[in-house]
């Protein structure tokens, strides 16, 4: 009897609904809430005509403007959430209304499509809901969306709903209902199944793209190891990035795969593109890059707008050139946007102060790495992060020297990383760089005349490589076998790892062309 | 449709800002230094500018008002004084040739105080009423959104001469740039479409075609032009313009030439042929004296070093060292052809550079800018605009006759008064030749706004102003930078809809080459 009565509360419409409602405020908050929170980062909203008026004269720039308004909420990604499951629950019922899809029919479920078909859409189109795409494109669909039922049943309800009958009902087959209710369940897995089968990488690349917002750097090296058998480029910089700021970029950063699939993402243009806007401008810009950053930011704000993204990389960047005016400019347009007061609170004290600019810890840090002389970007390879800092002969710090020596690791280009390696003869270097230095002993017996302490590592090498003689015959079919086993360890990636930069630099270097570093 | 929300919304941000004035009877003097936006204190003014209107600063303030003259403005605590038009027409008719007194009041818990006055100079010259420029955002080699737009220097009504596409579309993308008119009117002009839908549309009236130069011998296409003031003819210089981005720098970017010549081109002919067409010398820059006499041009060596085989890179490290001088040389209206060239300014020779030679519409003055080295100034922070009495004019002011830098030159000054620390670039002269109109970056060192210069009788520069908007916040908030301000003495004719169909729908046609 109870039991029953627990499957007749089930059948109730508000279950339904409730259900429904709750379901995808966890989809929208929890399982796409990182992406839509760095969506409305690549965004930017004002009550302003002056700051809208690009996107206003674009077609459906009302829409757009109206998608990027509703974003805004996604500061908070459980506050952004709850909106998204309103429209989506409130556009469901309004779909049910309409067509009079009544809950006790067995086509009931049908009015819960649209909202599947919706969020199936965001999922299928991953991280272009905001990479090189209009960001208030979705949220505006959806509006639109829910703004037409709404008329529809405004209609409805208007001439017809107070004098309609109510459709004769049949009552549906237990099966009926059940395969309807089971098939919308299924349905329902759809975007979840989408964006963890075809967009592996969006939950972890966005979580660490908030963890990088809020500087969270120790978030973002968990993250990426928890998630080390991923392997894309977006992921491996936000790695680097931490590792800058944790001081572990010469331990630790060979301990995620780098053999880079490819991502689904489309260009502007509607061209498959391999995402490196996603990363540029964040890796020059912690790798103290800070001009070639601007360059990039400046290119990133003509393309999109203004985004938030774009004005508060501008803003830090004005400030460590000590530009007040500008930086004054950036901040006054980003109090104009809703809810960024934490920022301008934390950057406008330093308008006119060097010694707060200076005592920013994170400056500090990018200070140290900041060339020391100047050089025209095109004379590096690019991207500027590698092809500058793998090229570097002179640095304002050991960082420098670091950064500069895990880059050509990176890059396996063992020459310059064994020239740059002068400075440290007589010290004990960090793990991934001895551990280089083993990588070229076979060939170069004086890199242990002069780095006598790492004998023991040479011997570990000496094992590595006559414990996996089969592996190199055929090194991209054993690489993913091995990574369990040796990851972090540099000999790994340098015979196993990141092999299509390898391929690309063989083909280089046998045309003489010098690009390749990837 | 649109238009008409974007009004309303434009109105609604716009309004409440202006309480009801009254000035107050009782006050205390203070001797706080007045805090303005723009920087309106002791201009001069044409008598037929828009209201200059600006945005007071006092923390402790509440409500303000101002007078000047008879008009009298109030604003609420944002201090945004929003001037009545008509108003302020009939103060600024009346104030011709004479100094209006500026007061501030500012209502604060003890009361009301008042500021120590200023003063606008109002000239007895009024200024061309249209003012041509791009808006495009301070990019480097990519662009989006951009247009040429037409602003009446009378009221605040901005209007879009040609917008290319507002969405992104591979097939329609286009850039548009250095628009030029013959002699300040709008009957003749042109501008260039870049990339799709590329050429360079000639207008007539309300005409427009698009016409191509290109050819074997020609670098590139016609880039930088300028109309004869009566003849259907076009100096352009044609370059090859690359840019490089600084490491480590003050400055961020060089734009510079890898080579550049001079051409002609014949608008109702449809022909184009060389003026120059030199592989050591890179001519660019070209200007019309105004009556059509004689053709300024700026023109740089090659370094010795790279006389030979060389690549960009290599010109690129040696940037510094590109030093431009200006020319002229006789054009023969009956042949059409061209004297010998003569040496106006020897900028190479105290190791400077010039840009952008203007001369004033009655002949007297060469105005250009001076810079460090090369000659796409508007990056440069050492870009300053100077003048150089051509024939027997007057040369005083407040800052004397004086050399560029270091050597005498006879007759040659900077505008000190209008100058600023940062780039100022782009210039051009009202057709009185009162006014010199400018770029300049000095406000926020990145994006640049137009300002206006008074150049009196005397050969006198005065202090510069921002080009008055209605909001004076509005160019904080414009994240685009002005380019090429161009002074026009009546609207542009050519209708928006032509310009699209001519730029879409039709293909250029090529100008015959004339060796």
């Amino acid at each position: 009897m109870e039991k029953q009565s627990f499957f007749n509360y089930l059948r109730k419409p508000a279950f339904g609904w409730a259900s429904f409602f709750l379901l995808t405020w966890l989809w929208a908050a929890w399982w796409m809430g990182d992406a839509f929170r760095v969506t409305r980062e690549y965004s930017f909203f004002a009550f302003d005509t002056v700051l809208m008026h690009g996107i206003w004269q674009q077609s459906y720039g009302l829409l757009w403007i109206i998608g990027r308004a509703l974003l805004t909420l996604y500061r908070w990604p459980v506050i952004g959430g709850l909106m998204v499951a309103l429209l989506l629950t409130g556009g469901s019922w309004l779909v049910a209304y309409c067509l009079r899809l009544r809950p006790d029919s067995r086509w009931h479920f049908l009015a819960f499509i649209p909202a599947i078909a919706w969020m199936t859409w965001v999922a299928w189109i991953g991280l272009n809901i905001y990479y090189q795409a209009e960001p208030g494109r979705t949220l505006g669909v959806l509006f639109l969306g829910v703004l037409v039922c709404a008329i529809d049943a405004f209609i409805i309800w208007t001439f017809k709903g107070r004098r309609t009958t109510p459709r004769k009902v049949t009552a549906p087959s237990l099966i009926g209902r059940a395969g309807g209710e089971s098939l919308l369940l299924l349905l329902f897995l759809l975007p979840f199944a989408i964006t963890h089968i075809r967009h592996p990488y969006q939950r972890p690349y966005t979580q660490m793209q908030v963890q990088l917002m809020n500087e969270d750097w120790a978030g973002i090296v968990k993250t990426a190891q928890d998630h080390a058998e991923l392997s894309y480029r977006p992921l491996a910089a936000n790695y680097a990035i931490a590792l800058i700021h944790t001081g572990h970029l010469a331990d630790a950063l060979f301990e995620i795969r780098m053999d880079y699939d490819s991502l689904y993402l489309q260009s502007y243009s509607g061209m498959g593109d391999v995402g490196s806007d996603l990363y540029t401008i964040d890796c020059d810009y912690h790798a103290g890059l800070f001009r070639a950053a601007t360059h990039k930011a400046v290119e990133h704000l003509t393309m999109m707008g203004p985004t938030l993204f774009s004005l508060k990389h501008l803003t830090r960047l004005a400030l460590l050139d000590y530009d007040w005016e500008l930086a004054r400019k950036y901040l006054f347009v980003l109090k104009r946007a809703p809810f960024e007061s934490a920022f301008v609170k934390r950057y406008e004290p330093m308008l006119g102060n060097t010694g707060a600019v200076e005592a920013d810890p994170v400056f500090a840090r990018l200070r140290r790495t900041e060339p020391m002389t100047d050089s025209f970007e095109s004379q590096y390879e690019a991207p500027a992060f590698l092809g500058y800092t793998t090229s570097l002969m002179a640095g304002r710090s050991m960082d420098a020297l670091t950064q500069s020596l895990m880059a050509c690791l990176y890059s396996k280009r063992m020459p310059d990383f064994l020239l740059r390696c002068q400075p440290l003869v007589g010290t004990q270097p960090p793990r991934s760089i001895a551990e280089g230095l083993v990588t070229q002993s076979l060939k170069e017996p004086n890199i242990l005349k002069a780095f006598p302490q790492l004998q023991m590592n040479a011997q570990v090498y000496q094992g590595f490589i006559r414990s996996n003689e089969s592996a190199f015959k055929d090194r991209p079919a054993n690489a993913r076998r091995l990574f369990e086993q040796y990851k972090g360890y540099y000999p790994y990636y340098y015979f196993f790892g990141n092999l299509k930069a390898t391929r690309k630099r063989d083909d280089a270097n046998t045309t003489g062309w010098k690009a390749g570093v990837n | 449709m649109k238009s008409y929300v974007y009004l309303i919304l434009s109105v609604i941000a716009l309004t409440g800002c202006s309480p009801s004035a009254t000035i107050p009877t009782s006050f205390t003097e203070t001797s706080d230094s007045l805090a303005i936006y723009p920087d309106y204190r002791d201009v001069t003014i044409p008598p037929n500018i828009a209201p200059l209107n600006f945005m007071v600063t006092d923390a402790a303030a509440t409500e303000y008002v101002v007078t000047v003259g008879d008009l009298v403005c109030g604003a609420g605590k944002d201090g945004k004084i929003d001037m009545d038009s008509v108003a302020w027409r009939e103060v600024l008719t009346d104030a011709k040739g004479k100094s209006l007194s500026v007061n501030v009041y500012a209502h604060r818990a003890s009361g009301w105080v008042h500021y120590s006055p200023f003063t606008l100079d109002v000239a007895e010259e009024e200024i061309d009423p249209y003012l041509s420029y791009r808006l495009i955002e301070p990019g480097y080699e990519l662009y989006r959104q951009l247009g040429i737009y037409q602003r009446n220097l009378t009221n605040f009504t901005e209007e879009p001469i040609y917008e290319n596409n507002r969405t992104f579309s591979n097939e329609d993308n286009h850039c548009i740039n250095c628009h030029n008119y013959q002699a300040y009117d709008t009957d003749r002009m042109l501008f260039h479409v870049r990339a799709g839908h590329g050429g360079t549309i000639i207008v007539h009236g309300k005409e427009a075609r698009k016409i191509g130069i290109k050819h074997d011998s020609i670098l590139t296409s016609g880039v930088y032009p300028s109309w004869h003031p009566t003849m259907p003819l076009v100096a352009f210089s044609t370059n090859k313009t690359g840019q490089v981005f600084h490491m480590y720098h003050p400055e961020k970017i060089e734009v510079l030439d890898e080579a550049s010549d001079l051409l002609l081109y014949d608008a109702e002919k449809n022909t184009v042929r060389h003026i120059f067409h030199t592989k050591d010398n890179m001519e660019t820059f070209p200007c019309w004296a105004p009556d059509g006499s004689r053709l300024f041009y700026c023109c740089a060596k090659m370094p010795a070093s790279l006389l030979g085989e060389h690549t960009p890179m290599d010109l690129a490290l040696r940037y510094d060292s590109l030093l431009y001088d200006i020319y002229s040389m006789p054009f023969d209206a009956e042949t059409c052809t061209f004297g010998e060239p003569r040496l106006e300014v020897d900028a190479s020779g105290i190791g400077r550079s010039t840009s952008v030679p203007r001369v004033s519409p009655d002949g007297r003055y060469l105005l250009y800018t001076l810079g460090d080295y090369g000659q796409f100034h508007i990056w440069h922070k050492s870009s300053d605009l100077y003048v150089k009495a051509l024939e027997s004019a007057p040369l005083s002011g407040d800052s004397e006759v004086r050399p560029m830098t270091g050597t005498q030159e006879e007759g040659i000054r900077p505008l000190t008064a209008a100058n600023s620390p940062d780039a100022d670039s782009y210039h051009t002269w009202s057709s009185n030749g009162r006014w010199i109109l400018f770029v300049s970056r000095r406000l926020d060192h990145n994006y640049s706004r137009v300002f206006i210069s008074y150049f009196d009788r005397e050969g006198r520069d005065h202090k510069a102003f921002l080009l008055p908007q209605r909001d004076p916040e509005y160019n904080t908030l414009l994240l685009k930078s002005y380019n090429v301000p161009e002074l026009t003495k009546r609207a542009v004719q050519v209708n928006i809809e032509t310009l699209k169909h001519v730029i879409y729908h039709t293909d250029p046609d090529p100008a015959t080459y004339q060796p």
